[in-house]
């Protein structure tokens, strides 16, 4: 027994030892680095970000921004204090329960001045709805539908993917060889640079040719999810595409009809997604009524 | 008995560091947000956070981790504010850990910050930001929200799944 307990406590001291040494060699490997030069660690880093979702939430955040700048450069702000505030509490609850709840600054919501139906999304939660879109909607649903896929776009990212992957190999590569807390006057022109690059990829999509048709139908799926999870009834957007279909053929082919695939054929595949769903939630009498209460301001 | 205790002790400081080797720590990475008193969004805030913090995790449930901040406050925070990052025995050293951070605020104030945001601002003078901060602003407060989700029988207070 004494033999015994004799083995397991050398066994133990051993195995400490071995591990304080490994701690003592890591730590003095650590000292080292960071006494001597650690640069070269911040430098590694940094080089192993390599694809859009290695942006971090304050790049997206700075990126974000820029490009909600350059969407209210084009649009002007309807000034509807009591509707922007019922549009944010919708959007904020679709969010809320959406896959990404939480982004660097928030979700915020904002009404475009414009009879053109459209929605736009900004990488890191700045997302736009224009008064012509609010006018499609009919209920509290169809609204949150709307603002569902919005969320859906800034949760997967797809502004970010948007960035060409050239672009983003090069701020990596150049962010790697900047390991000064400021950067100099070249490297901060250098990086304006590839900024204006990254701004102009997104709002080339976001606002002139739209977002590839798969990540369309994956924010329609997303929506769906967000929609039923905060307990809206789902075919609130269903019910939004069958009003596009017949608007679609008017319109031509300005903003929602330019930059998403056609509705009939997104119409077609988010009522087979529905179909598939066990039970859903209701539409709400006191929902619709306060819909119609907040758009009845709207001029 | 007087024989038994170095075997105690010893193994108490295995488990002691195979517990630390475990554990696991987040990084805030949202500017701003609370720990809730519950699992859920509109559960009362217990303490606020910014980037940067801290955070060892206690539990889980679905997509919400369960907290302990530096100064001992204990909540609940969605995965979607949390990077994570693994503990390990460097960290484990004070100064080390100190040093950690240091590295990791250089790493990330480095990319598109302010600082870029400004000079392309100084390049692009006609291009506003005004209608942008104010967007930042609108913010529903948390008793509004709950409010709204209540009295229209959503998420936790009537059809939500």
């Amino acid at each position: 027994m004494k033999a015994r307990t004799l083995i397991i406590i050398a066994i133990v001291v051993a195995v400490l030892a071995f591990l304080g040494a490994g701690c003592s060699v890591l730590q003095k490997g650590a000292d080292a680095v960071t006494k001597i030069n650690k640069s070269p660690v911040v430098k590694t880093a940094v080089a192993l970000r390599n694809s859009f979702a290695d942006i971090t939430e304050e790049e997206e955040y700075y990126i974000g921004r820029s490009v909600a700048a350059l969407i209210l450069s084009k649009y002007d702000v309807y000034q509807n204090e009591p509707l922007t505030q019922y549009v944010n509490k919708v959007g904020s609850a679709v969010a809320a329960y959406s896959d990404r709840p939480e982004t660097f600054a928030g979700y915020h919501f904002l009404i475009l001045n414009s009879a053109e139906i459209n929605a736009l999304a900004a990488p890191g939660g700045f997302i736009f709805i224009t008064k012509g879109l609010l006018a499609q909607c009919r209920d509290e649903e169809m609204l949150a539908s709307v603002l569902a896929h919005e969320v859906g776009h800034v949760a997967s990212k797809h502004g970010l993917k948007a960035i060409k992957s050239s672009r983003l190999v090069e701020t990596f590569k150049m962010l790697g060889s900047a390991v000064a807390a400021q950067y100099t006057p070249a490297q901060l022109s250098q990086l304006t640079e590839l900024f204006e690059g990254a701004l102009s990829d997104i709002a080339g999509q976001l606002i002139e040719k739209g977002y590839d048709r798969k990540l369309e139908y994956e924010a329609d799926s997303l929506s769906i999810k967000f929609s039923t999870a905060t307990g809206y009834d789902p075919n609130g957007l269903a019910k939004f595409l069958e009003a596009l279909v017949g608007e679609s053929k008017a319109a031509g082919v300005k903003g929602w009809f330019q930059t998403h695939p056609q509705p009939q054929d997104r119409l077609d595949r988010v009522k087979k997604l529905i179909a598939k769903l066990d039970s859903l939630p209701k539409e709400n009498q006191v929902r619709t009524q306060r819909f119609k209460q907040a758009m009845s301001g709207l001029k | 008995m007087k024989k038994k205790t170095p075997l105690v002790i010893v193994l108490a400081c295995l488990i002691a560091v195979a517990v630390l080797l475990a554990a696991e720590t987040f990084i805030v990475k949202v500017k701003t947000t609370a720990l809730r008193s519950s699992p859920k969004f509109y559960a009362s805030a217990v303490t606020d956070i910014k980037a940067g913090d801290r955070l060892e995790q206690v539990s889980m449930q679905g997509d919400w981790v369960q907290v302990k901040t530096a100064s001992g406050a204990t909540g609940w925070i969605h995965k979607s504010a949390l990077e994570p990052k693994q503990f390990n025995l460097l960290a484990s050293n004070k100064n080390l850990k100190t040093q950690a951070t240091a590295d990791e605020v250089a790493l990330a104030s480095k990319g598109f910050n302010k600082q870029v945001e400004d000079s392309y601002r100084a390049k692009n003078k006609n291009i506003s930001f005004v209608w942008v901060d104010k967007m930042l602003l609108i913010k529903i407060p948390l008793n509004q929200e709950i409010n709204f989700l209540k009295d229209g029988k959503l998420a936790d207070f009537g059809g939500g799944k």
